[in-house]
């Protein structure tokens, strides 16, 4: 936002003013809640005392225990494997709904896209817990197979990264739909007609046309799955059974558990970090393909 | 007779749920090298033909032949035809080298021949030094040139233009007008253009199939269409004309309601005494008769001039006669022009009306 949004404003100064006045509210939610905690998780990560942020020196001993670790760099890499097959699999699932929704003439286009995201008004908590009666040692698959005599013991579904990754996919879906739904400007029916009057057959209309087109909204949403994957913490946590070790869980783990809140705060930089460069690079990537 | 090389014939098109078909029994065919145009007004089922020949509509029923064979159940990309889509349809992830070698591509061409039909399709259509442009980069008219270069590349059977200068600003429609024409006839592949433009239909296709409703009402050279309209619709849509209507005096005359007799081209099997008839003049077959000859005799309408609209070379006269409007068109090199409020006399001779209908009374 700037003041030449309104180029026909005498009096130019004030207009500016005026903007930037506009801005305060919400710049002070944004410093009372972001700024002001990262701020704090900065201090926190360098302090002497284990259980107060402020208390003490400041040392660097904490960022030394957390990367020098090499547990943690398992955490780390878990995390973004995590994140790379929740996305892979979210976006691939969700790539023929999105493009069924953006291509469809019908009537119904508007109830079925409302029904594609409605998953979205129940919490995620819920959502996993649902995963958890299906895919449970007791659950709705396991009981099926053992009824019909077709396993004697439980097949390990969940308690482990599979049920984590299951669930995460299931509950990220929606947002992959909805990015990819919003990428989708550039397909245009027009264009495949042409590809196939050109020659074309169907599936090379989709390798050298659809596909192309729709890479933007495909990479946009992997993006965003991916980010909410790797900082996801209840599913994993819930679905790993304490099993799964990934950033959200383990620096929990810290917190509350071990008490040693500088060692989580170092350990939430660390990570923030590396997550901070993978999207940096990731949307460098996105913006070249785009231009 | 050899068979010609596009043959369309009772070519039906009812959508789901409509209760007119779209494209009601519509039957036409071209020689080779042909150019014919689709003309009529929107919705009237033009460009729904152009798409069932295309093989992006299935017609409901009717035959579409090309060099004999029946293509209604070919698909798509298999029929071998180029078609020039009115938003041009570039591919915007592609280079306009890349855009015209698609179809070459498609069709397993070696690398090495496609560059050489590329550079020289782009040549053709004067974009030779922007193959590697992105097609976002380009114009209205270098996008449009970009679209036949790709069409024609391929060497399709037929060419196919979707309203083709419709997206154009006035003076590069006049241009690519022209350009297209040259192309078509250079290349001498046949083509189907849909219009709703009647200039652009009268100056480039050397047939014009006028449509109206999903009907086929005539089809005919520029010359016949305008001059010897099948139907009052055609009439009235290709130019401007005085319709009249009135009753069989004798064979060759009318008596006009409100202008007194006038003789007319009758058609061959002629129009029996007593039918009412509907004929035509276009305004600039009107003349102005001498002073002196004036007032008497079938063919001249004497009134008063009511508007005068100056078009450097005709002007536009109304003339009210006997309270009814007749407009003509003057060549503005001819002699004296009247004023508005004088009295003129207006006369066309029989070879100049046109016979649009007769019935019984």
């Amino acid at each position: 936002m700037s003041a030449t949004a309104f180029p026909a404003q005498p009096a130019a100064g004030s207009a500016r003013w005026m903007l930037l006045a506009l801005l305060v509210p919400g710049l002070l939610a944004l410093m009372a809640t972001f700024l002001l905690p990262m701020a704090w998780l900065l201090r926190a990560s360098f302090s002497t005392s284990s259980m107060s942020a402020f208390g003490g020196g400041m040392t660097l001993e904490h960022y030394r225990a957390a990367i020098t670790d090499p547990f943690y760099w398992k955490v780390a890499v878990n995390t973004l494997w995590l994140g790379v097959t929740v996305s892979f699999f979210a976006v691939v699932l969700s790539y023929p709904i999105a493009l069924f929704l953006t291509r469809s003439e019908s009537r119904w286009r508007g109830v079925l896209t409302a029904l594609a995201v409605a998953p979205l008004l129940t919490s995620a908590v819920v959502r996993t817990y649902g995963w958890m009666v299906i895919l449970g040692d007791r659950g709705v698959i396991n009981g099926t197979l053992q009824s019909l005599g077709l396993t004697d013991a439980p097949i390990r579904l969940s308690n482990n990264s599979f049920g984590a990754t299951v669930a995460l996919v299931e509950i990220l879906m929606p947002y992959a739909i909805l990015a990819m739904l919003a990428g989708f400007g550039r397909l245009n029916p027009q264009l495949e007609e042409a590809a196939a009057m050109l020659g074309a057959n169907k599936a090379r209309v989709f390798w050298r046309i659809v596909l192309p087109l729709s890479l933007p909204g495909v990479l946009t949403a992997a993006l965003l799955v991916f980010v909410l994957a790797i900082s996801s913490f209840v599913t994993p946590r819930l679905m790993g059974g304490g099993r799964v070790f990934v950033l959200g869980t383990e620096v929990f783990q810290e917190a509350t558990v071990t008490l040693n809140w500088p060692l989580a705060a170092a350990l939430s930089v660390v990570l923030l970090a590396l997550f901070s460069s993978v999207i940096v690079i990731y949307q460098r990537a996105l913006r070249r393909l785009e231009a | 007779m050899a068979e010609q090389h596009v043959v369309v014939e009772n070519l039906v098109k009812t959508y789901p749920g409509a209760a007119t078909p779209s494209v009601d029994h519509v039957s036409f065919s071209l020689p080779k090298g042909e150019m014919l145009a689709l003309l009529g007004p929107s919705g009237c089922g033009k460009t729904t033909i152009l798409r069932m020949i295309a093989g992006l509509i299935d017609p409901t029923g009717g035959a579409i032949r090309v060099n004999g064979r029946e293509i209604s159940q070919t698909p798509v990309h298999k029929r071998n035809m180029g078609m020039v889509f009115q938003a041009y349809a570039l591919f915007p992830h592609m280079s306009v080298a890349e855009n015209v070698a698609f179809g070459l591509e498609m069709r397993g061409i070696p690398k090495s021949e496609r560059a050489a039909k590329v550079a020289r399709a782009l040549d053709m259509v004067k974009l030779g030094a922007l193959g590697d442009r992105k097609v976002t980069q380009l114009s209205g008219g270098q996008q449009q040139r970009a679209a036949i270069a790709r069409s024609l590349v391929i060497e399709p059977e037929l060419l196919l233009l979707d309203e083709p200068l419709s997206n154009l600003d006035a003076k590069l429609r006049d241009e690519m007008r022209d350009e297209i024409r040259d192309i078509q006839s250079r290349t001498g592949v046949t083509a189907i253009f849909v219009t709703h433009d009647q200039d652009e239909a009268l100056s480039m296709a050397d047939r014009l199939a006028v449509m109206s409703a999903g009907r086929l009402e005539q089809i005919g050279t520029p010359r016949q269409i305008f001059d010897a309209p099948a139907t009052e619709f055609v009439a009235g849509f290709i130019g401007a004309g005085n319709f009249l209507s009135g009753r069989v005096t004798a064979p060759g005359e009318a008596e006009i309601e409100g202008l007194g007799p006038m003789r007319f081209a009758a058609p061959d099997p002629g129009v029996a005494v007593g039918n009412r008839v509907k004929l035509m003049v276009r305004p600039h077959r009107f003349t102005l008769a001498q002073p002196a000859l004036a007032q008497t005799g079938p063919n001249s309408f004497t009134g008063r001039v009511e508007t005068l609209v100056y078009r450097g070379q005709v002007l536009t006269l109304g003339v009210d006669v006997g309270g009814k409007r007749l407009t003509a068109d003057l060549h503005t090199h001819a002699g004296h022009l009247p004023a508005r409020g004088e009295t003129v006399t207006l006369a066309v001779a029989p070879e100049d009306v046109t016979f649009l209908s007769g019935a019984a009374a």
